[in-house]
């Protein structure tokens, strides 16, 4: 009841300003439901959200292709002159792709590597202590509210936020050096360390999202019927075992959608990980999406048509592992029917 | 007034026709109950009356008035859903309020007409209650003071006592039978249950796969079910339908036969009929007695017997399968497995065609 | 405390602990410090003066030397409690210091200067909130103004995807028309087209409708939600159609029905959404980054980012106007955290 109640309070409040609109909304709205019957009504409805995505989602989507084909610094699409391939064949063009520095676009391609690099790292990361800490959430455990909200707590947390908290904790002089002085560790200057930042970048992000993946893992666990456990324990299953053989197979669709969500979020970390190290030291921690900001809007010799063609690149990446996500939540849903 | 004249409707949902030819009188002040098994097309009916859903083709006149593709809201008809279809964030006083205060009626008038419904229908102590907390018999009275305060010209009830337990679903039966009394307005009600049509009905519309099977008086069509859906449809338990030969066909009479030594004369006319054809034979389970005194008589083996008291339900089945119910009056030891001799009278029997129609009477 | 101990420690069917337990409890209990003790560590931070955020080992709390003022001294003098030469402690204000000899005075005797060698002093210290931390970027910098930029940006966003999206969810779940189920098809493909994708474009797209250096620039392109319909449009799919039936025979236009019927009844899904929308654009950052040039339109994330930025990093200022950024959303946090979890649990949205 108490929830109800709340959530209706806020609706109400929130309501209130279009309350009034409604009201003066609601005559000539008539007038138009009278001249175009229902169907137009839902022409109405749609309208303002429509015109919105179209102008600003569909259209910069479609003229994204157009906007990769052509050159120059300026930025209305009339005013740039058509190069057709040329700024993908500037991007591909590479003596050895294995090493970036052989590159004509030498940041393209270390970005990219980065970006896998934090994505393969980042992912298996996350996965991991987020299904451990979806199990020890899923035990009987005192307060279990409190201790899902603890783990959850970063995930609302602003990019820039968590950038600057990490920012100072890692600095040299900072929280972590301190612990890692006093148990007699050695200290490290976290952020101007090649390697370290790397790290840092990873583990700030898992960190600031493990929160939301536990919740979809959890929300999985939770809805593997009691009773198959208690049928384990009856058949003097081992711990080890009703994991391996019940837990993880039922959970396997949750497990796919977090590992794909996760890939999909970390191919364009950029936020958290460009306030915490700005890309460096040195080109360390540049990732993608700062590669696309970079070129397109922040260097001197901007080229908006080189970030439109990274950028399609990045898109088609995601499409791919979308594609992969639906590819696979078919297969489990035939695997479900067969059930 | 509430005078309503269908004509040839139609409806259709893409190649899927669910309505054909539709043709109706509604006299003002008639209570009519639109009865079929589910699907048939009765709340389709329903809705393209209340205006919500459009025919595809034909003609629908209130009054004497052409309101076809008149609104829902414009055609003064009020409308009592299955669901209730009470707005769960209203009190019960604002939702009765909704549609008045929607045509600007004066404030003082909706509470006036609030507070006479709420004392007709029994709801004035949760006038002030939300839907949640009421009981499904009180959401159904608030449903239909709902439509009462319009004062519509026509009530339209969409199966509206499917949700409530037996019990309240018969008393609630006998209030609206007394509103309808009272209010003298017309109303058409959609039901599957033949009872509910029975007992409320002046004029019962039975109908099937989209097509009107029956139009009547409750006990005239159950005293001349005008063919084998509506004779199996109307009453219960269900007419016993006994597959015959005819005999003798001329237009007086007609005469069949068939197992356990049945054979009858039937007043019909069967001038149609060749001798040797098939038809059904049916009697409903009140009209047959035990025993061999009686205008036809058969022979069959009990399968159970039901006391129940005052009468005697008999499960039993004919020699060449057929099962057979009887309500016999009184007590009966006869046990299952014995043979049973059943009787009835020619007057009590309704003849029906190889094409399921019943025969028409003799000829005068 | 033994009576905690089994409270803590009980477990069903009364057995003993074994290994699982104990790390389910070490996991938590480290979880405690690695989830809040970033947040925790960065409040306590951000009341320390400049001077104690230099200090290395720092403090837990924020502490502050004690100052005093001295007859004859303008500024305040900072307290000290020094060994003196006969053995006895006395706290004496501290006027300067050259090289390691520091030069003293007794508060009560001002006129007397006593050097004292540095290492023979400890500084006479007490927790101090410095509140000036928020004051004076509040005052002085341009916090205020990011703040406001802030707060106009969500609350406007907020209200605009709240009316957009409920319309086209409305339409899109109680209507049947040609091309509907196009309609969702496109809006939920979009749900994979994030805004890194398409930043260059929408940036020109923004310019050319004049959009480019306002906040409306900012607003605008975030408001039509996939996600929003999406979840909308679910909720409003379990409204039964026989309530907007009853309510089209009440003489209820559609937009009456809009707003009478359907907009309360969808009030949970609308929180949800209102809550995710206030916590996105609150944390928005890439975009307002791009899209707005001037510092006066800068929204608190960019600000901050921005001073974090600047070649002579002032801390204390930072961490301070970082607490301030976190504030709403850990109210959030606070009072809506269960709606929250509930809703990503329901539904896998962020």
């Amino acid at each position: 009841m108490a929830t109800r109640s709340i959530s209706s309070r806020i609706g109400a409040v929130l309501a209130a300003p279009v309350i009034w609109l409604a009201r003066l909304l609601n005559l000539p709205l008539k007038w138009w439901q009278g001249m175009t019957g229902t169907g137009g009504m839902a022409a109405f409805f749609l309208a303002p959200n429509m015109a919105i995505f179209g102008i600003f989602v569909l259209l910069p989507l479609v003229i994204n292709f157009a906007y990769s084909m052509t050159s120059g610094q300026a930025l209305f699409l009339s005013d740039r002159s058509y190069v057709g391939g040329e700024q993908y064949a500037r991007l591909m063009d590479c003596g050895n792709y294995l090493d970036p520095t052989t590159c004509r676009e030498d940041l393209f391609w270390i970005a990219l590597r980065n970006t896998a690099l934090f994505v393969v790292v980042q992912v298996s990361m996350m996965t991991v202590v987020a299904m451990i800490t979806a199990l020890i959430l899923n035990r009987e455990i005192r307060g279990r509210g409190f201790w899902r909200a603890v783990f959850f707590f970063p995930v609302l947390l602003s990019p820039v936020v968590v950038g600057l908290i990490w920012r100072w904790i890692l600095q040299r002089e900072g929280l972590l050096n301190f612990i890692l002085y006093n148990v007699g560790l050695e200290p490290h200057v976290w952020l101007t360390d090649r390697f370290y930042s790397f790290v840092a970048t990873v583990g700030v992000s898992v960190w600031a999202h493990m929160g939301f993946y536990t919740l979809i893992l959890l929300a999985g666990l939770q809805a593997i019927p009691r009773d198959l456990y208690e049928a384990a324990e009856m058949d003097g299953t081992r711990a080890g075992r009703v994991f391996w053989r019940i837990t993880l197979p039922l959970l396997m669709p949750n497990l796919l959608v977090v590992i794909v969500l996760a890939l999909i979020r970390a191919v364009q970390i950029f936020d958290e990980a460009y306030v915490l190290t700005g890309g460096g030291p040195g080109t360390s921690t540049l990732y993608l999406t700062q590669y696309i900001y970079e070129v397109g809007f922040a260097s001197l010799l901007r080229n908006p048509g080189l970030a439109a063609a990274a950028s399609i690149i990045m898109g088609l990446i995601l499409v791919v592992l979308t594609l992969i996500q639906l590819g696979l939540g078919r297969r489990n849903e035939k695997a479900g029917e067969r059930k | 007034m509430g005078q309503i004249t269908l004509s040839d409707i139609q409806r259709a949902y893409g190649n899927v026709k669910v309505l054909h030819d539709i043709n109706l009188d509604i006299a003002d002040g008639e209570f009519v109950v639109l009865v079929g098994p589910s699907g048939c097309g009765k709340s389709t009916l329903l809705r393209l009356l209340s205006g919500l859903d459009k025919p595809t083709a034909g003609r629908i006149e209130i009054d004497g008035k052409d309101v076809t593709q008149v609104s829902a809201a414009d055609r003064g008809l009020a409308m009592v859903f299955q669901s209730y279809a009470l707005y769960p964030h209203m009190s019960v006083r604002q939702n009765l309020a909704f549609g008045l205060e929607n045509i600007q009626m004066p404030k003082a008038e909706i509470a006036e007409r609030i507070t006479e419904a709420a004392r007709m229908l029994e709801i004035t102590d949760y006038l002030d209650r939300r839907p949640g907390q009421l009981s499904g018999g009180q959401k159904q009275r608030v449903a239909i003071g709902r439509a009462v305060v319009r004062n519509p010209t026509a009530f339209l009830l969409d199966e509206p006592l499917s949700n409530l337990d037996a019990e309240l679903r018969i008393s609630t039966r006998a209030e609206i039978s007394a509103l309808h009394d009272r209010l003298k307005t017309t109303m058409i009600y959609v039901t599957h249950d033949q009872v509910e049509a029975m007992t409320l009905a002046d004029r019962i519309v039975v109908m099937r796969a989209g097509r009107i099977e029956q139009v009547g008086r409750p006990l005239d069509l159950y005293n001349t079910p005008a063919n084998l859906f509506v004779a199996g449809f109307i009453g219960a338990p269900r007419m016993n339908l006994l597959p015959v030969k005819i005999a003798e066909a001329g237009p007086q009479s007609v005469r069949v036969e068939g197992a356990g030594g049945l054979s009858i004369m039937v007043a019909a006319d069967g001038s149609a009929l060749q001798p040797g054809t098939d038809a059904t034979l049916g009697i409903r389970p009140h009209d047959i007695r035990t025993g061999t005194g009686g205008d036809g008589s058969f022979t069959a083996t009990v399968d159970l017997m039901e006391a129940l008291g005052p009468e005697t339900v008999a499960h039993a089945t004919t020699d060449d399968g057929q099962k057979i119910l009887a309500v016999l009056n009184g007590q009966d030891t006869t046990k299952a497995g014995d043979g049973i001799s059943f009787a009835f009278d020619a007057g009590r029997t309704h003849l029906f065609d190889a094409e399921g129609q019943r025969l028409p009477p003799p000829r005068t | 405390m033994s009576r905690v101990a089994e409270f803590l420690t009980r477990r069903r069917g009364g057995s003993g602990w074994d290994w699982t337990d104990i790390f389910t409890w070490v996991w938590l209990i480290a979880g405690i410090f690695v989830m809040f003790g970033p947040a925790v560590w960065l409040v306590l931070s951000s009341f320390k003066t400049p001077a104690a955020l230099a200090e290395f080992p720092p403090t837990v709390l924020p502490m502050a030397t004690e100052q005093v003022m001295v007859e004859g001294y303008d500024n305040p003098l900072e307290l000290y409690s020094v060994s003196m030469p006969d053995g006895s402690e006395q706290v004496l204000a501290q006027v300067r210091r050259v090289g390691t000899i520091a030069q003293m005075v007794d508060p009560d005797a001002p006129d007397e200067i006593v050097k004292v060698n540095i290492a023979e002093r400890t500084p006479q210290r007490r927790v101090a909130f410095a509140t000036e931390n928020y004051v004076v970027p509040l005052e002085q910098n341009d916090f205020l103004l990011y703040l406001r930029n802030s707060v106009f940006v969500t609350v406007m966003a907020t209200i605009i995807t709240l009316l957009t999206n409920s319309m086209a969810a409305f339409a899109l779940s109680k209507y049947r028309f040609r091309g509907r189920d196009g309609v969702m098809l496109l809006i939920v493909a979009t749900l994979m087209v994030p805004l890194s994708v398409i930043l260059v474009p929408l940036y020109s797209v923004v310019n050319a409708v004049g959009l480019f250096d306002s906040l409306w620039g900012v607003i605008l392109p975030t408001v039509a939600t996939p996600t929003g319909v999406f979840l909308l449009r679910q909720y409003m799919l379990t409204i039964p159609d026989e309530l907007l039936d009853a309510a089209r025979m009440d003489h209820a236009s559609e937009w009456q029905i809009y707003w009478r019927i359907i907009l309360p009844l969808a009030a949970p899904a609308l929180a949800v959404l209102a809550i995710f929308s206030i916590v996105w654009r609150w944390n928005d950052f890439l975009w307002p980054l791009v899209v707005l040039s001037r510092k006066e339109l800068y929204t608190l994330q960019v600000g901050l980012n921005t001073y974090a930025g600047e070649l002579n990093v002032q801390w204390h200022y930072i961490l301070a106007m970082t607490v301030v950024t976190m504030i709403p959303v850990v109210l959030v946090f606070v009072f809506l955290q269960r709606y929250i979890t509930a809703g990503i649990a329901g539904s896998g949205l962020k």
